[in-house]
């Protein structure tokens, strides 16, 4: 018995000796050095998400060159993991070292701002640094009138078709549905069955964007809330929305979509590749993945989301990231150096190539759409994406409900279920966000 | 004489007693004492983490019971969760000992593989779940189709979308699995023998030795279950696009509505005091459970001192 | 003392000669029908598990494929190779497992340590400190995350592994009440005899109850193995070095905001998997060695 105790004790002070002495150097308590070392240079800590493939090895090279191009700040990169990243920095303001810059969601900038989580930088911008964003870009990113941060890259949400199979009901890059009843009629022309299930469905409306986004695409750009931050839920357009969409679940019937949604709704089987759906309402940036996942001769095209109605706009949401110095961060001005190039024409282009995001400098976006190292799906990527920028809405988080959404999302869910009519359900919501936003005034 | 010999050893003892526990108390008032405070006054304030700790007052309770009705909803969702899981997960964990407790040929390699469940974490168990619980294709529906049974929609249908994470949860009840083989493991065969041979059957045997022997550690794992249950988040959190709740707010657990008040909304204070409400609810529900032991749990070693 | 076997005198004996040959018979049905058993519930319980192998040799391409495959087509080690190469895998490896084997000992020692004292020893006060040892247990964890995070950061722990490690040796409410209920079960009479012979209490827990409580101090060796080396809170938040950094962490670079990796997720996984697979395998061998039976219930 305790020769067998001894053994065991024996047996984990080995192991506990090999991997100290492989790790002697991880005891110390250096992190980054903040302060300037002796010749004056400052470090900064650089966050961000981009942990591997193209948008890891091209920020490290951006970097590089940034470090080498000037001898007053060396940048350091450190991965952190994706959306936790996030929580990990609200706690490093709140103990008060936070790192130099950070990536952050461009539609919570304001809400940050409010909360002291960010710097303001109009100490370090000029008048023609707004300039070289897309305006709706840069407007979310003013809170008070004051910028936070500076726009980095951004996306839109558009509708892959598969050339394929459009061209074998007649439509081409000529004659692509620019309505929602042109979308219906193509995709229904589509559909294939085999006995009483389909075997092909043309188009969801909800594979792959959220029921919001049809909802200010039918509602002249305006999403759950206006510009002046009014609740705008209820309205006969969005119910118009819900209801068109509830009419592409009826058409398939319930069963089948939630079949096909819980075999691919998980995000690992991709039915576009495949064929299963022939066109699929997605994020721009959906395009690297088919980079790498489809095979080659996989021929795809991408469209504007359609009009409600001939004239009503072609609107669509996008998100995207900024630049953020963390409120507390020890060289503002320095890391404000660092943002400025990241933001400049020649790096944005830079990024956007290797990423294939959609840059917030407008003319890297420009360029991107003639860039001669972008394949020609590439190019046609960009140039659909800045055509598309102009109607595309990016929704900042409301200030006064800002976490609107799962109250809104139930009662989305019990129209589709049946539980409720499409106008119920929009009544309800507008009631219970009305609510939220009164409840949060009395705090 | 007597009596002083008897204070001294009285006395002896309780510095013992202090000085086992010394390392306990030390860790709970450095690390512990000051956050679980803070906690406790910032649920009286408007704490946004960053800029703002004002006293409010009873605000947030106020808000809470009267007027958020989400609170509720993840309330009634969470007390479902654990009324189910807690029984479930404990029958099954000690279904699976009492089969693995066995001195059968690679009986080794059977229990390393009922362990794995509960090592497994992360994304690829949610996303076969996700696949196994699918409507017509997956697993379970199939098997249940072979007993002419129409599986539902699991997690697409609000009134389904917890049995299905209870299901998760039943097939992961390896670790405490593990607590139970270990006491089995302590039981002597002796005990059994004498049964059979007395013309005790397999359940008689179960009921009237193992039963009873194991019931502290049944007593344990109740207790840390329930514990464990109330604060569920992780798989509301992964298998409902990152927070949102699930259909209609069906997962909307009351630590995912928590961590919403606190990570999206920013509003800390709030959150803080959520978490003081939960405490207290389970604070009442141990202390009930304190209470009630003594009547069916044994000791074999003696008084509960 | 021992209740439950007061109600087995009630059942009739059966003659011993007509025993001996059904119970050959019954042993061996017994025996196959434990196997068949065994073998749905282990299949039932290891799909995921099979799931996530498959998926780690399958290229992209399968697995994007619509409808899914469940059994590969084509087996592809190279996403091993590939994941091993996307970040530092053994440099977090030999990160992870220091962490790892301190947090072991430190709960191990800490929790058996502190629980001798609340399960075998009186004082008072002895109710309500128990009863604060599981308040700990009832406080989602966070909320106390961030306040906890500024403790250590003002005393200079973050950006070191001391957050992680250092907790461990202070014990935690879950092992505290888990050894507790086993020491409950071993009997008083035993620890009485040991104070007569002149020992410690000290000498009475390291040389009585550690070797008696085996079985629970493995568990926990194992639990808590399992906790810290799948740990990802904590050496999120309080890791500032890249170089420093752990498996799940490195794990996560698989995953970015449009596309996740699944087949080098999965190779990886898998790959992190491995340990406390062996670890458990091999640890059944001092679970199933008998206790010293005196020490558990008596037959």
């Amino acid at each position: 018995m305790k020769k067998k105790l001894g053994f065991l004790f024996v047996f984990f002070s080995v192991l506990l000796i090999l991997t100290a002495c492989g790790g002697k150097e991880k005891n110390s308590t250096d992190a980054t050095a903040k302060k300037a070392d002796a010749n004056g240079r400052v470090t900064l800590d650089f966050w961000s998400f981009w942990g591997s493939g193209a948008r890891k090895d091209v920020i490290e090279a951006i970097i590089a060159d940034f470090n080498q191009s000037q001898d007053k700040i060396t940048v350091k990169y450190t991965y952190q993991p994706w959306g936790d990243i996030w929580t990990k920095s609200l706690s490093a303001i709140t103990a008060g070292n936070p790192p130099d810059v950070i990536v952050q969601d461009i539609n919570s900038v304001a809400q940050r701002a409010q909360a002291k989580q960010a710097t303001a930088l109009d100490k370090y911008i000029d008048k023609d640094t707004s300039k070289q964003f897309y305006p709706q870009l840069w407007e979310t990113t003013l809170y008070e009138d004051k910028s936070y941060a500076l726009p980095f890259n951004t996306d839109t949400q558009v509708i892959f078709y598969n050339k394929k199979l459009l061209k074998e009901v007649g439509v081409t890059e000529d004659n692509l549905p620019q309505t929602w009843e042109e979308l219906e009629k193509v995709a229904h022309k589509l559909d294939q069955k085999k006995g009483n299930d389909y075997s092909r469905i043309g188009f969801y409306p909800l594979w792959n964007i959220g029921a919001d986004v049809w909802a200010l695409n039918a509602d002249n750009g305006v999403s759950w809330f206006d510009r002046d931050g009014q609740v705008k839920i209820d309205t006969p357009n969005k119910v118009t929305a819900l209801e068109w969409i509830e009419k592409w679940q009826k058409f398939y019937g319930r069963d089948t979509i939630n079949r096909l949604e819980a075999e691919f709704g998980s995000g690992v089987s991709d039915p576009f590749i495949s064929g299963t759906v022939a066109m699929r309402a997605q994020n721009i940036n959906y395009y690297s993945s088919l980079m790498e996942n489809a095979p080659d001769d996989f021929d795809f095209g991408v469209m504007q989301l359609p009009e409600k109605t001939k004239g009503s706009g072609h609107w669509s949401w996008g998100g995207g990231f900024v630049l953020e110095i963390p409120y507390g961060a020890k060289h503002a001005k320095e890391s404000y150096e660092f943002m400025k190039y990241l933001t400049s024409e020649k790096v944005q282009e830079k990024f956007g190539e290797k990423s294939f995001d959609i840059m917030a400098n407008k003319t890297a976006n420009e360029n991107l759409v003639k860039n001669k190292n972008l394949s020609e799906k590439g190019q046609m990527v960009y140039k659909m994406a800045d055509d598309n920028f102009p109607n595309t809405v990016i929704t900042p988080v409301p200030l006064t409900a800002p976490d609107y959404n799962s109250l809104v999302n139930e009662q989305l869910d019990q129209a589709l279920m049946g539980s409720k009519s499409p106008e119920a359900a929009l009544q309800a919501a507008q009631k219970a966000v009305t609510d939220l936003v009164k409840q949060n005034k009395t705090k | 004489m007597k009596a002083s010999k008897l204070t001294m050893r009285k006395k002896k003892e309780m510095l013992w007693g202090y000085f086992f526990i010394a390392p306990f108390l030390l860790g709970f008032i450095v690390f512990m004492l000051g956050p679980m405070l803070f906690s406790l006054i910032g649920s009286f304030t408007d704490y946004n983490l960053t800029s703002k700790m004002n006293f409010v007052g009873l605000a947030n309770f106020k808000r809470m019971f009267f007027q958020d009705q989400l609170f509720w909803k993840s309330l009634y969702n969470t007390a479902y969760f654990v009324l189910f899981n807690v029984p479930l997960t404990t029958a099954f964990s000690i279904f699976l000992a009492v089969i693995l407790n066995q001195k059968l040929r690679g009986i080794s390699f059977f229990r390393t593989i009922f362990f794995l469940p509960a090592v497994l974490s992360g994304v690829a168990v949610y996303i076969l779940w996700m696949q196994l619980l699918s409507p017509s294709a997956g697993l379970i529906n199939t098997v249940l189709s072979w007993f002419q049974i129409k599986g539902p929609a699991w997690l697409f249908d609000p009134a389904w979308t917890k049995p299905a994470l209870i299901l998760m949860k039943i097939w992961g009840s390896g670790g405490a699995m593990l607590l139970y083989l270990a006491t089995l493991q302590n039981i002597s065969p002796a005990l059994y023998e004498s049964a059979e041979i007395d013309g005790a059957g397999t359940w008689q045997r179960f009921k009237n030795i193992t039963l009873p022997l194991i019931t502290p550690i049944i007593f344990y794992d109740v207790i840390t279950s329930t514990i464990g249950s109330f604060q569920i988040f992780q798989e509301a959190y992964v298998m409902t696009k990152n927070g949102t709740g699930g259909p209609s707010n069906s997962l909307l657990f009351y630590n995912l509505h928590m961590w919403n008040k606190a990570f999206v909304a920013f509003d800390m204070g709030y959150a803080m005091a959520m978490s003081m409400i939960l405490f207290f609810i389970v604070m009442i529900l141990t202390f009930i459970n304190l209470k009630l032991a003594p009547r069916w749990v044994y000791y074999a070693g003696g008084e509960q001192k | 003392m021992i209740q439950p076997m007061d109600k087995m005198s009630k059942v009739r004996a059966v003659p011993a000669t007509k025993k001996l040959h059904s119970q050959k018979k019954t042993t061996r049905v017994k025996k196959i029908i434990s196997y068949v058993l065994l073998t749905l519930v282990g299949l039932v319980l290891i799909t995921p598990l099979l799931w996530m192998i498959f998926t780690s040799v399958k290229p992209m391409a399968e697995i994007v494929r619509f409808p899914p495959t469940f059994f590969p087509e084509t087996i592809n080690f190279d996403n091993y190779l590939k994941a091993i190469q996307s970040f530092p895998f053994w440099q977090y490896a030999k990160n992870t497992l220091f962490i790892t084997v301190l947090v072991v000992l430190g709960n191990v020692l800490s929790n058996s340590f502190i629980a001798y004292g609340f399960a075998k020893l009186s004082f008072p006060g002895k109710k309500f400190l128990f009863a604060l040892v599981l308040s700990t247990m009832m406080i989602p964890g966070f909320v106390t995350m961030i306040p906890q995070y500024v403790l250590f950061s003002k005393i200079g722990w973050v950006g070191t592994y001391l957050p992680l490690i250092v907790p461990a040796f202070f014990g935690n409410a879950f092992n505290i009440f888990l050894m507790r209920q086993f020491y409950l079960s071993i009997n008083d009479e035993l620890i009485e005899a040991a104070e007569m012979d002149g020992a410690n209490h000290l000498y009475i827990w390291s040389h009585l109850m550690i070797p008696l409580t085996k079985p629970a101090l493995i568990t926990i060796a194992i639990n808590s193995f399992n906790s810290a080396w799948n740990d990802f809170l904590g050496p999120l938040l309080y890791i500032q070095d890249q170089s420093k950094y752990t498996l799940q962490i490195g794990l996560q670079v698989f995953q970015n905001q449009s596309t996740t990796q699944w087949n080098y997720l999965m190779a990886g996984a898998t790959l992190v998997l491995l340990p406390t697979v062996l670890l458990f395998f091999f640890a059944q061998r001092y679970f199933i060695e008998g206790m010293d039976l005196t020490g558990g219930s008596k037959g």
